[in-house]
């Protein structure tokens, strides 16, 4: 027990270096191999934990405390992040910054079709009904494209998906977009978390993404996307959380059927039933369907239709099913 | 707004052609001097009534500026392609549409509006009409594209904001002929009030009407028992009209309306003169008679 003890201990102390790194993709042999640890003269092999924190996995908000800062000194701020990050400004309604480019033109990529772009941020903004060519009503999702950019790229041989590597894996072919969608007020966020966005240009994000690119498809740091990203008629994978439904019955959850409402049940009309039987196993069969917490899950809905794109107003009606509340996460089907 | 309109007191009669009313029904437009002496154009107030839809749903969950902005600048494309005039709870419309089933692919409906609801692009409204003793409705959708025409037969408006009690009411009072002919107002005049009281059939009915406070039904009393009187006078909240929040939150308030109007305003104004410079060149071709 005593050495099952300094081992925790030995990982805990492993995992408190890991944290320190500022980018551990510099270090990528640390990860996913063991080390050999002395403990009481002993030679012990010792696994690190095999998760693997993204080098964007930071402190974002600084905790609060009283500055007590006078009139000027607020002033003096804000003038030191206008100078940062351009002058505030109100984007399709919601308060960011008019951060001027940083970049030059880019030069229109060559995309084949084995290539995978990087998607966006949005936000559901209400539903929308649109006529089809046919007459046909069909109604819509609004998703608003707020004030995407690009803020980093990471290569294909830093960028380590979150697994264990094995000996004769084939050379990594895929990187890595960061990308962050509304500008925040950088006084706000912790120092490590704006570090993140020096390269780019770009004030700190509220929220930010990760995109598995090929190279061919890279953007380099700084550069805005819109809603032009895609076209109409372009089937894209949504991935955002779900309606929550609470603590829900096995008839709402799984769709099961109940009992009749008459004919001697007494008691049980919305009951799930039996679960298992005492004949054969006799026990419950793991994965077994019951009544529990139903929605607010990160789910993803497959091949919603773009219908139709606004660019001046950058969003995009779409067949989609996903909760208002959240923000959405929008790419092409892998 | 009912002081605003001098009541015209109709013959219960239905049918009855005593008064000529205005098809497109715009106030003469009223001009405020500015200070710096520009001419500025004065919002009606009556557009409230008039462009209903135009204003958002009051619920906080469902509202965003943008989406907004967006429906309403699709609502006046849509408008500029089609005349669609405004019109009331009570008014009788017709209706011309496609219909892929039709061996003209087209549908004309004559109806009575009988009511109106959800706001923006999603607007409907429901007409009603008796064809060969059997009650139908239709639920339109006012910026599918797929209507062809809207015209307005009588413009008039009713004691309530739904009359969904003619479901129950004597099928006399919602049948009209599909050949009806307009109506015609004056230029400016008000839009006349229908102040009919509508009469009942016996029960069993879809809906509790009496407990609705309808203005426009003859005597409910008389056809419910005295355990549902009972019970009306239980659920009536006549304390209602003075609660102040309820208002707030059923409604947008005025100063946000003033806003929407402003943007959608003069685009509206320029649509509905080019609508009825468009009516008066309209050459009318008289009927052949056949067979």
């Amino acid at each position: 027990m005593a050495l099952n003890h300094n081992l925790r201990l030995a990982l805990s102390n492993c995992n408190r270096i890991l944290s320190r790194k500022s980018n551990i993709f510099e270090t990528p042999f640390l990860f996913g191999c063991s080390e050999v640890i002395n403990i009481r003269q002993k030679k012990v092999w010792i696994r690190p934990p095999r998760v693997k924190y993204p080098l964007w996995f930071l402190q974002k908000e600084r905790a609060e405390y009283i500055e007590n800062l006078t009139r000027n000194n607020k002033a003096f701020i804000e003038e030191v992040v206008h100078d940062q990050c351009g002058a505030p400004a109100v984007k399709s309604g919601i308060e960011t910054y008019n951060t001027p480019l940083k970049i030059e033109p880019l030069q229109p990529l060559e995309i084949t079709t084995s290539s995978k772009r990087t998607g966006l941020i949005g936000k559901i903004i209400g539903q929308y009904p649109l006529w089809m060519k046919n007459g046909e009503k069909c109604r819509t999702t609004l998703v608003q494209v707020v004030d995407n950019h690009i803020i980093k790229y990471i290569p294909p041989e830093e960028f380590k998906p979150n697994r264990k590597p094995y000996r004769g894996e084939p050379k990594r072919k895929l990187g890595c977009l960061l990308v962050g969608a509304e500008s925040g007020d950088p006084s706000l966020y912790t120092k490590e978390y704006c570090g993140l966005f020096k390269n780019s240009g770009v004030p700190p994000k509220k929220k930010l993404c990760r995109f598995i690119i090929t190279p061919d498809a890279m953007l380099p740091p700084g550069t805005p996307l819109t809603a032009a990203h895609f076209r109409p008629r372009e089937f894209l994978d949504v991935r955002g959380l779900t309606v929550d439904r609470g603590f829900q019955g096995v008839m709402k959850r799984w769709g099961f059927k109940g009992m009749p409402a008459t004919h001697g049940v007494t008691k049980s009309h919305r009951r799930g039933g039996c679960i298992a039987s005492g004949a054969g196993k006799a026990r419950v069969y793991p994965g077994k369907k019951m009544p529990g917490h139903m929605g607010n899950r990160w789910r993803i809905a497959k091949g919603t239709e773009v219908l139709r794109i606004n660019t001046t107003e950058p969003m995009m009606p779409q067949r989609c099913w996903l909760n208002q509340s959240s923000s959405l996460v929008v790419r092409a089907p892998l | 707004m009912l002081s605003c309109i001098s009541r015209v007191h109709r013959s219960t009669r239905l049918n009855s052609l005593t008064i000529l009313r205005n098809l497109s029904k715009n106030s003469p437009l009223q001009f405020e001097n500015a200070e710096n002496g520009e001419k500025k154009l004065s919002i009606p107030q009556e557009n409230r009534f008039m462009y209903q839809e135009f204003l958002p749903d009051p619920e906080l969950k469902f509202r965003n500026q943008v989406r907004e902005k967006l429906e309403r600048s699709d609502m006046i494309k849509r408008r500029s392609v089609i005349d669609i005039p405004s019109f009331f709870v009570g008014s009788i419309l017709s209706v011309t549409s496609a219909d892929k089933h039709d061996p003209n692919k087209t549908r004309k409906f004559v109806g009575i509006c009988i009511q109106k609801r959800y706001c923006g692009l999603r607007h409907e409204f429901v007409l009603r009409n008796v064809v060969d003793n059997l009650g139908i409705e239709i639920a339109y959708d006012m910026y599918d594209p797929t209507i062809h025409n809207i015209t307005v037969l009588r413009l008039e408006k009713r004691l309530d904001d739904d009359l969904l009690y003619l479901r129950d009411a004597l099928p006399q009072y919602s049948t009209f002929p599909f050949d009806m002919e307009p109506e015609y107002l004056l230029d400016g005049a008000p839009v006349p009030i229908n102040d009919i009281k509508v009469k009942l059939k016996p029960r069993p009915w879809v809906g509790r009407w009496e407990r609705k406070g309808y203005k426009g039904i003859d005597d409910v009393d008389q056809h419910i028992t005295e355990k549902m009187k009972g019970q009306k006078k239980k659920l009536e909240e006549p304390w209602e009209k003075y609660d102040l929040m309820k208002e707030y939150r059923r409604t947008i308030p005025e100063e946000e309306q003033e806003e929407i109007f402003s943007e959608v305003f003069s685009e509206l104004h320029q649509l509905s003169l080019s609508n009825k410079k468009l009516k008066k060149s309209r050459v009318y071709v008289k009927p052949k008679k056949t067979g």
